[in-house]
C-alpha cells in the first residue's frame, strides 16, 4: 500500500459512485489503511451533515399557489377541447324534463359558461402578467450584461445604413432606424441576441453618458399597443407593439428623455418622414 | 408538435398535466438552490418563476424517456447564469483556472493538516453545527456549491449533475472532490477563531 485513495474516489465511495471493481479494490485499501478508513468516515458525517444544512429556504407560500395556477391553468386550457367532446361518450339528456327544467338548465348552462369565461379572462390575465414580467426581468439582465460585460456591439457604428443591413439574415424581421435622433443621443452599434429562444436586435444608444438598450422582436400577437412606461430597480422600462414588432427600451436616463427616443423609434416604424430606406 | 395520435389520447391535457405532475413536486428544490445561487429572496423568486414559465413553454421539446429533474435543473442554471447576479460568476473567469479543473484526480489532496489537526471529536461537534456548517457553505464560490448541492441535497447521481452541469463527470467529481476540501478548511478556520476568541 503506497498511495491513499484518492479525494475523488473517498467522495465517489461516500456518494455510492464507485463500480464494483472499484469499490472491491476501495475496501481492500480502507482494511489495511487507518487514516484513509477516518477520511472515509469525517467525509460521510460531512455530507450527512451537508444534506441538512442545506435544504435551507423552504418556497414561499405565494410563489408556490402562484405557479401552481399557472400549471393548472395550462391544463384546464388543453381540456377544454377534450370536455367539449366529452357530452358524445356520455349518456343523453333526459328527453323527459319539462320545459321549464329545461329553461333552467339553460340558464345553468349560460351562468357556467359565463362564469368559466370570466375565469379563463382572469387566468388569461395572470398569465400574460407573469410572462411580461418574465420578459421585463430578461430584458432588464441582458441590459445589465450588456453595461458589465463591457463589451463592444457585435456591429459597430453610428450610421443606420450600417447597422440596419447587418441584421439581414440574421433576424426573421425588418425594422426602420429614426433618421432623426432627439439631442445629444448617439446609436453606438447593435447586437444580435435572443429573448426566450427567439433572436432580437438589440440597438445600443447612448443618451448623453447614459447608455440605452432597445430591444425589438417579432410581434406574435399581431397587436399594436400604445407606450407602456414602468420602472425596475432604478431603470426604467418603455415598451410598445406595432403590428410587426414588439419593442423594449431600458435605461437609467430621464424617462422622458428615453420616451424621445422611443417615440423616434415608434414613428420610424409606422413611416412617417423620419423613416430610413 | 404534437402528434395526431397525441390528440386522440384519452386524457384530457395529458402534456400540460403531465407538466403539472413533474415540476410541481420540484418547485421546492429548485427554490432552495436558486436561494443558495442568488442569496436573496427576490431574486430567487424571478429565477425560479422564469424557470417554470420556460420549462413550460417547452416541455413540448421534453424527451419524455429523459430525466425531467436534470432538465428542469439546467434551466434554471442557464437562466441563473444569465441573470444579474449570476453576471458575478461569468466574470470570473479565472475561477476556472483556479479550480484546475482537469477531470482527473490531479494531486489535489486535502490541505496540509486538514486532517492532522482535526479530532473526529471535534469535527463531529462543527458538523453537528448547521449554522457553521451554512456560513461554510455560504463562502464556497457557486461552481463549487452548486456542484456539492445537487449531489448532496438532491441527491443526484454524477451522471445526473454532469447533464444538470453540462460537464464532463470527471470535473463534477473534481469539483465535489474540491467542495468538501473547502467546505472542511472553512469550518476548521471558523473552529481555530472561536477557540482563539475565547482563549
Amino acid at each position: 500500500m503506497t498511495h491513499h485513495l484518492s479525494p475523488e474516489i473517498l467522495n465517489a465511495l461516500i456518494d455510492g459512485e464507485l463500480t464494483g471493481d472499484q469499490l472491491a479494490s476501495a475496501n481492500l485499501h480502507l482494511a489495511a489503511c487507518p487514516t484513509c478508513t477516518s477520511s472515509a468516515l469525517q467525509q460521510s458525517l460531512l455530507k450527512f451533515a451537508t444534506v441538512k444544512a442545506g435544504q435551507r429556504y423552504p418556497v414561499p407560500s405565494h410563489l408556490y399557489n402562484r405557479l401552481a395556477g399557472l400549471a393548472s391553468q395550462e391544463r384546464s386550457q388543453s381540456e377544454v377541447p377534450a370536455s367539449r367532446t366529452a357530452p358524445h361518450a356520455q349518456s343523453g339528456p333526459s328527453w323527459g324534463l319539462g320545459s321549464l327544467g329545461w329553461a333552467a338548465a339553460v340558464v345553468l348552462l349560460l351562468a357556467s359558461l359565463s362564469l368559466m369565461l370570466f375565469q379563463r379572462a382572469i387566468q388569461r390575465a395572470q398569465t400574460a402578467s407573469a410572462e411580461h414580467a418574465a420578459l421585463v426581468t430578461e430584458v432588464f439582465d441582458q441590459h445589465v450584461a450588456t453595461l458589465a460585460a463591457n463589451m463592444a456591439p457585435q456591429v459597430i457604428s453610428t450610421d443606420r445604413h450600417t447597422v440596419k443591413p447587418w441584421f439581414q439574415g440574421k433576424i426573421p424581421f425588418s425594422f426602420n432606424l429614426p433618421q432623426t435622433l432627439p439631442s445629444d443621443t448617439t446609436l453606438d452599434g447593435a447586437n444580435l441576441t435572443y429573448l426566450s429562444n427567439q433572436p432580437v436586435a438589440q440597438l445600443l444608444y447612448s443618451i448623453g453618458k447614459h447608455r440605452v438598450s432597445i430591444f425589438l422582436r417579432q410581434n406574435s400577437s399581431a397587436r399594436e399597443s400604445s407606450v407602456h412606461a414602468t420602472e425596475r430597480s432604478g431603470f426604467h422600462v418603455v415598451e410598445f407593439k406595432t403590428n410587426d414588432l414588439e419593442v423594449v427600451a431600458v435605461s437609467d436616463v430621464d424617462p422622458t428623455r428615453l420616451a424621445e427616443l422611443t417615440s423616434a423609434l415608434k414613428s420610424a416604424q409606422s413611416g412617417n418622414t423620419q423613416q430610413s430606406k | 408538435m404534437r402528434l395526431p395520435w397525441k390528440r386522440k389520447a384519452p386524457e384530457a391535457g395529458p402534456q400540460a398535466s403531465r407538466f403539472e405532475n413533474l415540476a410541481m413536486p420540484l418547485l421546492p428544490s429548485l427554490y432552495n438552490l436558486a436561494f443558495w445561487l442568488s442569496r436573496n429572496a427576490a431574486d430567487a423568486e424571478d429565477l425560479v418563476q422564469e424557470t417554470f414559465l420556460k420549462a413550460l413553454r417547452g416541455f413540448e421539446s421534453f424527451e419524455p424517456d429523459s430525466n425531467f429533474k436534470a432538465w428542469i435543473f439546467r434551466i434554471l442554471r442557464n437562466t441563473y447564469l444569465t441573470s444579474r447576479s449570476g453576471l458575478a460568476v461569468n466574470r470570473t473567469v479565472a475561477l476556472e483556472n483556479e479550480l484546475n479543473e482537469t477531470g482527473e484526480s490531479g494531486p489535489a489532496q486535502y490541505p496540509e493538516g486538514a486532517i492532522d489537526r482535526q479530532t473526529p471529536e471535534t469535527n463531529l461537534l462543527q458538523m453537528a453545527d448547521r449554522a457553521a456548517l451554512q456560513a461554510a457553505m455560504e463562502t464556497l464560490p457557486p461552481p463549487l456549491l452548486e456542484v456539492i448541492l445537487l449531489c448532496d441535497v438532491e441527491e443526484m447521481k454524477y451522471k445526473e449533475i454532469a447533464a444538470t452541469l453540462e460537464i464532463p463527470i470527471g470535473t463534477v467529481m473534481s469539483r465535489i472532490a474540491r467542495a468538501r476540501i473547502a467546505l472542511r478548511t472553512a469550518l476548521q478556520v471558523q473552529h481555530t477563531s472561536l477557540r482563539e476568541s475565547r482563549a
